[in-house]
């Protein structure tokens, strides 16, 4: 990404600024930025000082809704929830994805196969959940009709709390990992092939190439794509709302939703804006380490 | 990985077994079959009857063919009919969450696109002063997860008498995206300098430029926008699940929420349910069949740049 | 082609903006009653009622809407939030004390309509159950429920067990008494052994002998253990309604619980896993997974639609205080600060509790309405279709009814009793644990008084 502006060689020449016309332009998308993001932040912040419930006027009440929050299990509990979630969550799908993504550039370029993989992205998250809520259901669903035809136990995928989150993140594999796969795979198809050509001359197994060139070559665009899907990942609410609603116990009560039930269940606006800065900025931190970790700014290309 | 790379093997060298082939499509045939099957499923348990489903069949085929799902998701079947069908009973209106879905989805896409494509232009080819603190501003709005707006924007929105409308559900996406405005200032940047100028010598005007000559170069960057912005528009639930509370503004992802929430107390009405998620889901189908490639191209287009 | 795109997009945004402008920002049409309810089966009963209305008020309709359970109330305070709460809906006790915290009900003394409400037209003490701490009225009664055990008659007669038998049953903490005798013989493994008998294991049940209803931290074992621990003399609060301690951490309370919750080691009633959310104590009945059904007077009409079953209650079992116990609970309506027209909604609030409408539902036959000659009208009712229903009706009579707790800060509260419960009931935590959540609630309790 360059922020350099680009000079214009006519508009020296006219020497007049674009200033009217600038103006003009930007306003409906500034004014979007200003009213539903920046003062939304700023409001948002004001407000995890205070008591507000939506009903009666807010109240001023200092940093209670933070020391709240650091002694908070349930907090506590929903941050863990959601961070074993996006583990596993971004863990398969990235490696799922990765499979992929090479096998659509080695094995076969067929349209087909990449309309076919990307097809669960159409559909909403809600969808998703429910075909699956009704695939595992324990007594009825198909899922736990064919374990028990292979003589297997049922599994109570979403009601026990040791399957729960893994499901929950596996469903959303399902849902995305055509989507990644994809944005991988162009990313594969910007290495030259030059490189593969003299990783072959060199007598390199393609396992070989594949560390050798490929993910080294790829690390760039594999950051870029792991930054998106782990901010997305952290915000899951959809899928967790529509099956489990965050039970048994408290084991699937993932942050967002935790935040949710906080401000439109117990009318606690005040606490669930500090909780929403908590999740704002864990998600910064992560943002920032992994941009350190990866480079994501470098490419090894140049 | 080991599918894949023992695969990559295989076709890469000269190909002495072709084992390591079979695994690698072995394995993309897996990962094809669990993505499909889903599909077959609702469609199965849609034109089944609940009754069947809860005798516990575990037919391949629809137990019990009938369509009174679909009936019951369109509202046409009466209370009493689809209680015994194993439904709630509660009038529930697709149509009316279709076409919600649709006028929130192109409003959406077609304000997102166009004012952003307007501050880009500006961002990227128009001098002024400033820009460059203007333009950091909106970079800076990348980074705040949506997360933080929703709860702010959910009073702003009631404060201007804007909830349950489809305006109210719109309009925080409607005007831009931090993404879309980056995403398409980088393409306006690619468009060669010197076409604008000749342009501006013939007597164009910097905005006649815009609409005659940048956009329409632009045109491939514009349509991958519009379908990730359309696709995500469409899906959503979260700020929806806020905004709407009646069938004025409940989109389809909502009114399926709801249609869950509506479970008899016989227990869930899956066969109704798997329609839904159906009718939920064929649009953006139909729109997929009929226009994959331009999407599949759309997604790494977007990856890249 | 791009010209055709343009057009298409041009033509969108226009369609697109005249459509969400005209679309009105509040759902309430002049004369519209707004009316919310969560169960299902009740709303044709209710239908018949506000057709009846609507006919003697010309100018007045009513909207009924229904939402499951959970949903109902997520619903419903988001709905006070955003503005778009429905005019009148469907109260329980548990929740309103929260609601007359937030000002979002109307007192009902303030209206026409039910200022002159009389509570000695309703079943005794459920007028009370909805005078706030204020002594003003948020609701009128519309109907009362209580517990027991559904089955097929069909089942038990093949089981050996009597009417006579459960209808006398006993209950102590220690060993359940002839409770736990009949339950543990209606058990059957998947081999065919009961769960009374040598070899039998507890670990393949193909037929439970008690259904799961969850873990009951919601509305404090309402259809799950209330009916056992009411018989130690135990009850939740200090004081009723109104109560400021909740009495969790009694060892005689802790007992019970671990009683209960250990009917699934025993394999007599499913864990949490077997069933999951999608299931309670009907599907279990009805699927045959299970012999006796725990639940309230309110499912009568549904449970009387499983298919080739001869479908009778049995009471709550004696406990050791001598007598049988069950939850009593009563709903009532209640209107909204943001009805429009608060008169109205006060009329179609009145006309529910009125003996016209309270008729109609005894006629519907699933609940049993507030007033005793509708209560009589609907015993009758069930006795034509072929059902004893008094297992439901002894506790009014015979006094055995304690209501459900009121207490303020009921959403914060079931917040820490949903989970701290089915913590236990999944084994999570021993019964021990439930002391912890006492102080937690207390303490909320004292930091809010």
């Amino acid at each position: 990404m360059s922020n350099t502006p680009v000079a214009s060689g006519s508009a020296k020449k006219r020497s007049r600024s674009d200033l009217p016309l600038a103006v003009l332009m930007i306003a409906p998308a500034f004014i979007g930025l200003a009213v539903f993001l920046l003062w939304p932040t700023i409001y948002g912040i004001g407000l995890s000082f205070t008591n507000f419930n939506l009903l009666t006027p807010p109240k001023f009440v200092g940093f209670n809704n933070y020391i709240r929050m650091i002694e908070d299990p349930m907090f506590w509990n929903a941050a863990w929830v959601t961070v074993y979630y996006v583990v596993v969550n971004i863990g398969v799908q990235t490696v799922l994805a990765l499979g992929i993504a090479v096998l659509m550039h080695r094995l076969t370029q067929s349209m087909i196969v990449r309309s076919l993989i990307l097809t669960p992205y159409l559909v909403s998250n809600v969808v998703a959940a429910l075909v699956f809520f009704w695939i595992l259901d324990n007594q009825l669903g198909i899922g736990n009709h064919i374990l028990v035809s292979m003589g297997l136990e049922r599994i109570p995928f979403l009601s026990q709390d040791a399957t729960v989150i893994p499901t929950i993140a596996l469903i959303n594999v399902w849902r995305h990992v055509g989507y990644t796969a994809l944005l991988i795979f162009a990313g594969l198809q910007t290495i030259p092939e030059s490189a593969y050509e003299a990783a072959k001359v060199d007598g390199a197994s393609e396992w070989q190439t594949f560390w050798r060139i490929t993910v080294p070559l790829l690390r760039p665009i594999l950051a870029l794509v792991l930054i998106r899907t782990i901010i997305g990942s952290f915000q899951v609410f959809d899928t967790v709302a529509v099956t489990t609603a965050g039970g048994p116990v408290n084991s699937s009560r993932v942050l967002q939703l935790y935040i949710y039930n906080m401000a439109f269940g117990r009318f606690q606006f005040g606490y669930a804006s500090a909780l929403s800065v908590g999740l704002m900025v864990i998600l910064v931190v992560i943002t920032f380490l992994q941009y350190r970790l990866t480079r994501a700014g470098d490419t090894d290309l140049n | 990985m080991t599918a894949a790379a023992v695969s990559a093997h295989t076709v890469g060298s000269a190909k002495p077994f072709p084992i390591g082939k079979v695994l690698a499509w072995t394995f993309m045939g897996i990962i094809m079959v669990i993505t499909i099957v889903p599909f077959y499923w609702m469609i199965r348990t849609a034109l089944s009857s609940n009754a069947a489903l809860y005798s516990g069949s575990s037919s391949l085929l629809p137990a019990n063919f009938n369509v009174g799902s679909f009936a019951r998701v369109f509202g046409i079947q009466t209370g009493e009919a689809a209680i015994a069908q194993g439904g709630s009973g509660q009038s529930i209106d697709f149509w009316r969450y279709l076409g919600n879905s649709l006028v929130v989805a192109s409003l959406v896409t077609a304000g997102q696109v166009f004012f952003s494509a307007c501050a880009a232009y500006a961002f990227s080819r128009l001098k002024w002063r400033g820009r460059d603190v203007v333009y950091s501003l909106f970079l800076g709005g990348l980074m705040v997860p949506a997360i933080f707006t929703f709860l702010p924007n959910f009073v702003l929105i009631k404060n201007l008498g804007l909830i349950d409308s489809l305006l109210g559900i719109s309009l925080p996406t409607m005007l831009m995206t931090p993404f879309a405005v980056f995403f398409l200032r980088q393409f306006f940047m690619n468009v060669p300098v010197e076409l604008e100028e000749a342009a501006l010598l013939d007597g164009s005007s910097k905005i006649g430029n815009f609409f005659r000559l940048i956009l329409p170069m632009s045109s491939a960057p514009i349509a991958t926008l519009s379908v990730l912005t359309f696709i995500a528009s469409w899906n959503d639930y979260f700020w929806p699940l806020m905004v709407s509370y009646s069938d004025n503004s409940r989109v389809l992802t909502v009114g399926l929420g709801v249609f869950k929430a509506q479970t008899p107390q016989t227990g869930p009405d899956w066969s109704g349910l798997m329609a839904a998620t159906l009718i939920a889901a064929i649009p953006m189908l139909v729109l997929f069949a009929l226009s994959a490639k331009r999407i599949v191209n759309s997604i790494g287009f977007s990856g890249i740049k | 082609m791009k010209s055709k795109i343009a057009t298409l997009l041009a033509l969108t945004t226009a369609g697109a903006l005249l459509t969400s402008g005209c679309a009105p920002a509040r759902t309430d049409d002049a004369g519209v009653i707004d009316y919310w309810l969560w169960d299902s089966a009740q709303q044709p009963g209710y239908q018949a009622c506000a057709d009846a209305f609507e006919a003697a008020n010309p100018g007045l309709k009513v909207k009924i809407t229904q939402f499951g359970w959970d949903d109902y109330w997520s619903k419903l305070t988001a709905g006070f939030i955003a503005d778009q709460a429905p005019d009148v809906f469907t109260n329980h006790v548990g929740k309103y004390p929260q609601f007359v915290d937030l000002q979002v009900l109307v007192p009902l003394d303030d209206l026409q309509a039910t200022q002159s409400i009389n509570d000695s037209d309703y079943a005794p003490g459920l007028a009370d159950l909805w005078k706030g701490q204020d002594g003003k009225r948020y609701g009128v009664p519309k109907d009362w429920d209580t517990v027991g055990y559904f089955y097929d008659e069909k089942v038990t007669d093949a089981a050996g067990i009597t009417r006579e038998q459960l209808l006398s049953m006993d209950w102590n903490p220690e060993d359940g008494g002839s409770f736990e005798k009949i339950i543990a013989h209606l058990t059957v493994d998947t081999a065919g052994v009961r769960g009374d008998e040598p070899g039998f294991n507890k670990n393949s049940v193909a037929v439970y002998g008690l259904a799961s209803e969850g873990a009951g931290g919601e509305n404090l074992g309402q259809t799950q253990w209330g009916a056992y621990t009411g018989t130690l003399g135990w009850s939740p609060l200090d004081k009723n309604p109104w109560g400021t301690r909740f009495n969790l951490d009694d060892p005689e309370f802790q007992k019970a619980m671990a009683w209960y919750y250990g009917l699934v080691d025993k394999g007599y009633m499913p864990s949490f896993e077997v069933f999951g959310r999608n299931s309670g104590s009907y599907q279990q009945v009805a699927q045959r997974k299970a012999v006796l059904g725990m639940n309230g007077s309110w499912m009568i009409s549904t449970f009387a639609t499983i298919p080739d079953a001869k479908l009778a209650v049995a009471p709550t079992p004696v406990g050791p205080s001598g007598q049988r116990s069950s939850p009593l609970n009563g709903l009532a309506d209640s209107v909204t600060r943001f009805a429009e027209d608060k008169e109205a909604a006060g009329k179609w609030v009145a006309y529910m509790g009125s003996h016209e409408c309270q008729m109609k539902i005894a006629e519907a036959g699933v609940v049993f309405p507030a007033r005793p000659e509708a209560t009589q009208r609907s015993v009758e009712v069930r006795r034509e279709a072929g059902l004893d229903v008094s297992p439901f009706t002894v506790h009014v009579e015979e006094g055995t009814g304690f209501t459900l707790a009121v207490t303020t800060n009921a959403a914060d509260i079931s917040a820490l009793t949903v989970p701290g419960f089915e913590a236990v009931f999944v084994g999570q935590q021993d019964v021990s644990s439930l002391t912890e959540l006492n102080s937690q609630i207390n303490r909320l309790l004292q930091l809010t008084q």
